[in-house]
């Protein structure tokens, strides 16, 4: 289970104002990898991400999940790729937990026992069990972050993409989340993850796909991917084996959340 | 304020769908019988209801405060004549009766509100109204409820900024103008993020219908609003 | 786990965005009846925005989602959602004295949007004449007062010159306000209509 873009391009705009976002992309995302998608404001991260599930067709090339083309099937597409905002609080659909992480399996016309057990396994995924009666607007935000997360798992994604999600975070609640993409990915799920800031991710991440002008510019492991990184502004952490050791005691016992 | 209050009452118990027809067969056996025997035995149901519901009467009415000068000011006005004798007390009934059947209309709606989430009233809305209205109106209404506190929330910052920077001493039209350019903008942009994110989650004309089941309770409730409904058509 | 996809019937792109849009807009027609400004005809009775909710519905939305906007706001106050005068909700607002008023929100909002927009697809708003942009407004507005007017004869049992003095007299000049700021955000260009 893979997703794959050959030759992607897209541009936005028209006339003189038209712009490439995205000048010829190959890529593939093995199932199960923790991806860091990494790149400068601008550099066509959210562009890349929003074509693996058909929120954006590209203009010329094309992508595949699990080998069928995404134009042909969105739905699959977007069961299989799950996909978590960068502002969470715009993305809820109810005002209660319960009511909008149900939202997604409603869509796929599920029986409500099906969806019942989906709403509760994915707010345990995300420690959030039990708080389905909670209206969203009393929660903090690093709690609306994680219910935004399970939003996305109520449909079984293969593939969990994350838009910027430590964005106005204080850093217990970015402890929190972390420890939940880590068991995620633990557990089997594909986590991408799209940031400019590549501190707190770095110790997860299985290989850092850098953008720059549209194009895949780095493709590597974290540790080789260092150097270059730092060359296209990413922020990487100062002192990369202090972080890998810091975030390795801090999971799974002495999670925050 | 007039809102959901979380119960076990009879009222809470029943279906939303008969509550909703209860207030509807309600509304319409009170303007048949707008007399006096016809508003007596509605007083007594409208009690009832709101009695079912926990509510009470003097919270219920405050919470209509806005729309109680116009129940006076119907009465008043007709009351009034040019010239004399100047006051014709007789004019005033039948407005003064029509004033009281709609406080106790605001009774039994206050009853359904104090009794229903908003959630099962999406899931009536959604089950009531076939198709594809019945699913803009549920999803649109649960989209409301969601977000009247962001934007309220909006509202408030943008006065609040605008009076920080003097704008007390622009004429009022500006003011408007300034409020709700920034109000319209906070929402349209909100808007423009949601439906992005409603079509990630497979946002689809044909779900899974909200769960919603009639109870034993249901049958003598509906079966008020079934002989409310005959006596406003005799 | 495998689920079936070819059973689900996705909403398109379109109809989503004008329905968030739709949606977002009945919530501030909602959080509008908070904001209250102070009349400068009569300081005892406070304006709020809300008629000026129902211009840019029309305005902004088009005849057919503003309408819609409207509707949706209606039925949110009337299940319980607090937005009504002074916070209030339930099904009795709309079939009480004022209830005409507004029962008149989505006609109204459908009346200026089809005077702003015609038939069809949208205009873009900053590029109608302030003449047209008023002249829809002010059918909008006569299309509230009437229903206002005619709602508060029939429910209160009044007579019809007393439903006019009663609904209408005391607040027809500051709509003249609310065009006024209308005309204001629209060619202030600071809002993005499509």
């Amino acid at each position: 289970m893979t997703i794959e873009t050959t030759g992607l391009v897209y541009r936005y705009g028209a006339g003189e104002a038209e712009a490439t976002a995205l000048d010829g992309v190959d890529l593939a995302l093995a199932d199960g990898e923790f991806v860091v998608v990494a790149g400068a404001n601008g550099s066509g991260k959210t562009t890349l991400v929003r074509q693996f599930n058909g929120l954006l067709s590209p203009d010329e090339g094309e992508v595949r999940v699990d080998g069928v083309p995404v134009s042909e099937d969105p739905v699959a597409a977007r069961t299989r790729v799950g996909m978590v905002f960068q502002d969470p609080r715009d993305a809820f659909v109810a005002a209660t937990v319960g009511a909008d992480v149900a939202f997604g399996p409603e869509n796929l016309g599920l029986s409500r026992s099906d969806i019942d057990r989906r709403v509760e396994a994915a707010l345990d995924a995300v420690n959030m069990g039990g708080r389905e009666d909670e209206r969203l607007d009393a929660l903090s935000g690093g709690e609306q972050e994680r219910v935004a997360i399970a939003g996305a798992l109520a449909m079984e994604p293969a593939h969990l993409v994350l838009d910027e999600p430590f964005t106005g975070l204080d850093e217990p609640a970015r402890r929190s989340v972390l420890g939940r993409l880590r068991a995620l990915h633990r557990d089997g799920t594909g986590v991408v993850v799209v940031t400019h800031d590549l501190r707190d991710v770095f110790p997860l991440a299985d290989r850092v796909v850098a953008l720059a002008d549209g194009r895949v510019a780095v493709d590597a492991p974290p540790g080789e991917a260092v150097e270059a990184l730092a060359a296209l502004d990413v922020r990487v952490p100062d002192r990369v084996e202090r972080d890998v050791t810091d975030v390795a005691t801090a999971t799974p016992d002495s999670d925050p959340c | 304020m007039l809102s959901y209050v979380p119960g076990d009452s009879l009222a809470h118990r029943l279906d939303p769908r008969t509550k909703l027809f209860v207030q509807v067969a309600f509304v319409l056996a009170a303007f048949a019988h707008t007399t006096v025997p016809g508003l007596a035995v509605l007083t007594v149901v409208a009690l009832g209801c709101l009695a079912l519901a926990g509510g009470s009467v003097r919270r219920t009415l405050w919470s209509y405060r806005y729309f109680l000068p116009f129940l006076l000011a119907g009465p008043l006005l007709e009351a009034l004549t040019w010239g004399v004798p100047w006051v014709v007390l007789g004019d005033a009934v039948d407005p003064l009766l029509a004033s009281y059947r709609v406080l106790l209309v605001f009774l039994v709606s206050g009853a359904y509100v104090r009794s229903t989430p908003v959630r099962d009233s999406r899931a009536a809305i959604q089950r009531l109204v076939p198709g594809k209205p019945g699913r803009l109106l549920g999803v649109g209404l649960s989209l409301v409820f969601r977000f009247l506190p962001v934007l309220k929330r909006d509202l408030f910052a943008s006065r609040d900024a605008m009076r920080a920077r003097l704008g007390e001493e622009r004429p009022v039209h500006e003011r408007m103008r300034i409020v709700a350019t920034a109000g319209l903008n906070r929402a349209f942009g909100r808007a423009d993020r949601l439906s992005v994110a409603l079509r990630a989650r497979c946002f689809a004309w044909n779900p899974t219908l909200p769960d919603l089941r009639f109870s034993r309770a249901d049958a003598p409730a509906g079966t008020v609003g079934l002989l409310l409904v005959v006596w406003a058509l005799v | 786990m495998a689920t079936s996809t070819d059973s689900v019937e996705l909403v398109g792109d379109e109809v989503t965005r004008n329905l968030a849009r739709a949606a977002l807009f009945a919530a501030l027609m909602g959080a509008f009846a908070y904001v209250s400004f102070p009349n400068p005809l009569s300081p005892g009775i406070p304006v709020t925005l809300q008629v000026l909710g129902v211009f840019l519905a029309g305005i902004f939305l088009g005849p057919i989602w503003g309408g819609f906007a409207m509707v949706l706001y209606l039925l949110a106050g009337a299940l319980g959602l607090p937005v009504f005068s002074g916070g209030s909700a339930g099904f009795g607002a709309l079939v009480s004295q004022t209830g005409g008023y507004l029962v008149s929100y989505p006609f109204a909002a459908a009346v200026v949007g089809l005077g702003v927009h015609g038939v069809g697809d949208l205009a873009d708003p900053r590029l109608v004449s302030v003449g047209r942009l008023v002249a829809a407004m002010v059918a909008g507005t006569v299309v509230i007062y009437t229903l206002g007017i005619l709602g508060f004869w029939y429910v209160g049992d009044v007579g019809i010159v007393t439903a006019v003095v009663g609904a209408a007299v005391a607040f027809v000049p500051v709509e003249a306000l609310k065009i006024a700021a209308a005309v204001g955000i629209v060619r202030s260009e600071a809002v993005a209509a499509r």
